[in-house]
């Protein structure tokens, strides 16, 4: 095993071990239901930059997955009672099935009406939830969840819990992607398609398993949502705000390594928490677009690639 | 002058306590200073955000209550945070203003949709609350400490706009058509009217939802024409309520039809009575308050003074008849509460609600067991008159007539539609 392998799996098990301790240690809930909104982004942002960062196909339908796996989850909960995990390994299911159907109609248009296909997924998927009865259509879902189990103190803390295993699952997934055959293959797709399947490389293959992946991570990142709210309704389960900062997350972070997503959905999704309550809501989204606006122009390689640059430099 | 040990320790021990005394008398003197806070959040951006000025409401209130000296001699602080009209937001939220700000009494956010993600969590906290326009709010939580503030009344999920079906049975209709947004709260209005609909015996000709963003309603008036309604029951939102407004003026609506509107959201702004004048007459539509002799008090007429020029200041609607009463009406009932408790202890306040009517600028007000208003207040008005898009005839009298419940009645329905459109 790698070194860089050995100290990521060291990195996982302190960042669990800190996830199971810290809801006995810190009492004030609140931090817990800030602290679930940022993993939520991690998943989020890491789950589109398997397809939208390694493979480079711009994927404005993160909502739509997410939302998927909202309704999904809180379906089954309330109709069959079951339980959160298994509530989550569906959704994941649910969402790789969604990805490929996905890609399977979609990957053989590029750039911008790629995009706007997947933008369409979102809209599809609203309106068929907003005329099921079953989902509660417009009019939402309440969802009183479970108890929370002995070994949390609270369902705010279980919730936060639960969504740190799902954001490392999501993490893990994302560097097995990248360091494996596979990330070779993406990139290969990203840096010129036809170049890479004169070279063998079976992109179609690739992208429709980067859309599976991809797709069961974003919908994964949604089933515990009901929880968190106790109620679903279309509007914000299929927000285009949770697609903007999907794209948003990783660009600031950086898109070609798995650390990228995590760093930026970190950092943008703890200081839109932190504005909403303090500064305002609407200085919150200018904040996110100015920061999108630099990045783009001054960093386009996001966070990792600035701090990779000065150790570069560091070393030489 | 020499001292001994035992003096010099008793000199330090004194003089310890008498530097100790006025840091242990302040913060006893401290601690009863400390404010009242009430928290809540408003949607001040996003798709709610023109109920924003239900803010004005709940700092009218807090003026008002500092200026008479706050509530059992501590100040009242508000702590207030923007949702964004998303659901998302408001988990944490509320735990900001329960776990940090340490608030002692809560209001909701605005409507169903924004409300049901906190119902759990004061249910599970045992948390006193006072809603705001949420419909049948409490019906699955039923918390013990929570009212609303908004004049739905019991079984509001059905019920709240029974007035209109009232009005249409003492026509003798027989046929009706429905239409209503694919959203929220029209969808509930929708569902419950048909409900009511059958239960007097009507014959639902038409009923058909729609997108939201829907702006042609040709072929949809061509249908319900089709039908040979005697009414119709339209739950819409404001883009689309002009949208239909327009569609009838353009294709016209038959002859038949005595009773037309319900649960449009719209044509209480003044925005859209401005906008639309005097193609709003003849429309039947449900309010929460209007400029009635019935309803004029000294109370809320002084209420409206004040909301005016702040409202104008604000750029938010400047006729605010519709929610920003409701918003300080909510500041009353927390008001009544803790005075009447004498205390911020939740099972308290809920207690004396329970037991005592509250008068508020919107009347007197009594809850059942589940914190609904025990008698519906919502108005059934119809608008009449109206002549040219100036928006200060609306605080006139005779504009928008009050038809239902009863007990405020101040006209008669003008009837048929067209006869009263044309008027």
């Amino acid at each position: 095993m790698r070194k860089t392998s050995i100290l990521f799996i060291a990195g996982i098990v302190i960042v669990l071990a800190l996830g199971f301790l810290l809801p006995w240690t810190v009492r004030n809930p609140f931090y817990f239901f800030v602290g679930y909104v940022v993993l939520q982004y991690v998943t989020i942002a890491t789950g589109w930059n398997i397809l939208g960062g390694y493979a480079g196909y711009i994927n404005f339908g993160a909502a739509g997955f997410f939302g998927a796996g909202v309704y999904l989850s809180a379906f089954l909960f309330t109709t069959f009672g079951l339980p959160l995990p298994l509530c989550i390994l569906a959704a994941a299911v649910f969402g790789a099935v969604l990805g490929l159907l996905m890609g399977y109609l979609t990957l053989r248009i590029q750039g911008v009406y790629f995009a706007i296909a997947t933008l369409g997924l979102v809209v599809v998927l609203e309106t068929i939830v907003h005329n099921i009865s079953a989902l509660g259509g417009a009019s939402g879902m309440a969802v009183y969840g479970p108890r929370p189990p002995a070994w949390s103190p609270g369902p705010s803390q279980y919730n936060f819990t639960i969504m740190l295993v799902i954001a490392v699952a999501a993490v893990s997934l994302a560097r097995f992607v990248e360091i494996s055959w596979i990330g070779r293959g993406l990139r290969a797709v990203r840096a010129s398609e036809d170049a890479a399947e004169c070279s063998g490389v079976p992109t179609l293959r690739l992208k429709l398993l980067a859309c599976a992946l991809s797709g069961a991570v974003l919908a994964m990142a949604g089933a515990p949502y009901p929880f968190y709210t106790s109620f679903v309704e279309p509007v914000t389960a299929f927000s285009l705000i949770i697609g903007l900062n999907a794209i948003a997350m990783p660009l600031i972070g950086g898109t070609k390594s798995w650390a990228g997503p995590v760093l930026g959905a970190l950092l943008l999704a703890s200081v839109q928490q932190i504005a909403t309550v303090t500064i305002s809501s609407e200085l919150n989204i200018l904040f996110v677009g100015l920061v999108l606006i630099a990045f783009v122009a001054f960093a386009p390689g996001g966070l990792s690639d600035l701090f990779g640059r000065r150790q570069g430099r560091a070393k030489s | 002058m020499m001292k001994t040990r035992r003096e010099f320790h008793k000199l330090a021990a004194a003089t310890a306590a008498a530097l100790a005394a006025p840091a242990f008398v302040g913060s006893k003197v401290f601690a009863q200073d400390k404010p009242i806070r009430v928290g809540a959040s408003v949607s001040l951006t996003g798709p709610l955000a023109s109920t924003k000025n239900g803010l004005i409401g709940y700092e009218l209130w807090r003026d008002d209550v500092n200026a008479a000296g706050g509530l059992l001699g501590r100040k009242v602080e508000l702590v207030t945070y923007d949702d964004q009209s998303s659901a998302a937001n408001v988990p944490a939220i509320y735990s900001k203003l329960v776990d940090v700000d340490a608030c002692d009494v809560l209001f909701s956010p605005y409507g169903a949709n924004l409300s049901a993600p906190v119902m759990p969590f004061i249910k599970q906290r045992d948390l006193f609350m006072i809603g705001m326009f949420g419909l049948a709010g409490n019906d699955v939580a039923k918390h013990d400490k929570f009212f609303h503030s908004g004049p739905w009344g019991p079984n509001s999920g059905r019920d709240w706009a029974r007035g209109f079906f009232d009005l249409a049975k003492g026509q003798g209709v027989k046929k009706i058509a429905i239409i209503n947004a694919d959203l929220e709260f029209s969808k509930n209005a929708a569902k419950g009217g048909a409900e009511v609909a059958k239960e007097y015996g009507m014959e639902i000709v038409f009923n058909q939802s729609y997108p939201p963003n829907t702006t042609d309603f040709s072929s949809m008036i061509r249908n319900i024409n089709a039908g040979d309604p005697e009414a119709i029951f339209i739950a819409s939102y404001p883009a689309d309520s002009t949208a239909i407004i327009r569609g009838v003026k353009e294709i016209g609506i038959s002859d038949k039809v005595k009773i037309f509107g319900g649960a449009m959201v719209g044509p209480q702004y003044g925005a859209l009575l401005s906008s639309l004048g005097p193609e709003l007459n003849g429309l039947v539509n449900s309010h929460t308050f209007v400029p009635e002799p019935t309803m004029q008090t000294p109370a809320i007429k002084g209420f409206f003074d004040r909301y005016t020029p702040i409202a104008v200041k604000q750029g938010v609607d400047p006729l605010g008849y519709y929610i920003p009463p409701f918003y300080y009406v909510a500041g009353q009932l927390a008001a009544a509460a803790i005075t009447g408790s004498k205390s911020v202890d939740p099972a308290k306040m809920a207690a004396f609600l329970h037991a005592n009517s509250v008068d508020t600028i919107a009347g007197k007000i009594a809850f059942n067991e589940i914190g609904d208003w025990k008698e519906r207040r919502v108005l059934m008005v119809q608008l009449r008159g109206i002549k040219g898009n100036d928006l200060e005839q609306f605080r006139n009298p005779g504009h928008q007539v009050i038809l239902d419940p009863p007990s405020l009645k101040t006209g008669d329905l003008a009837g048929p539609y067209n006869k009263a459109r044309a008027s």
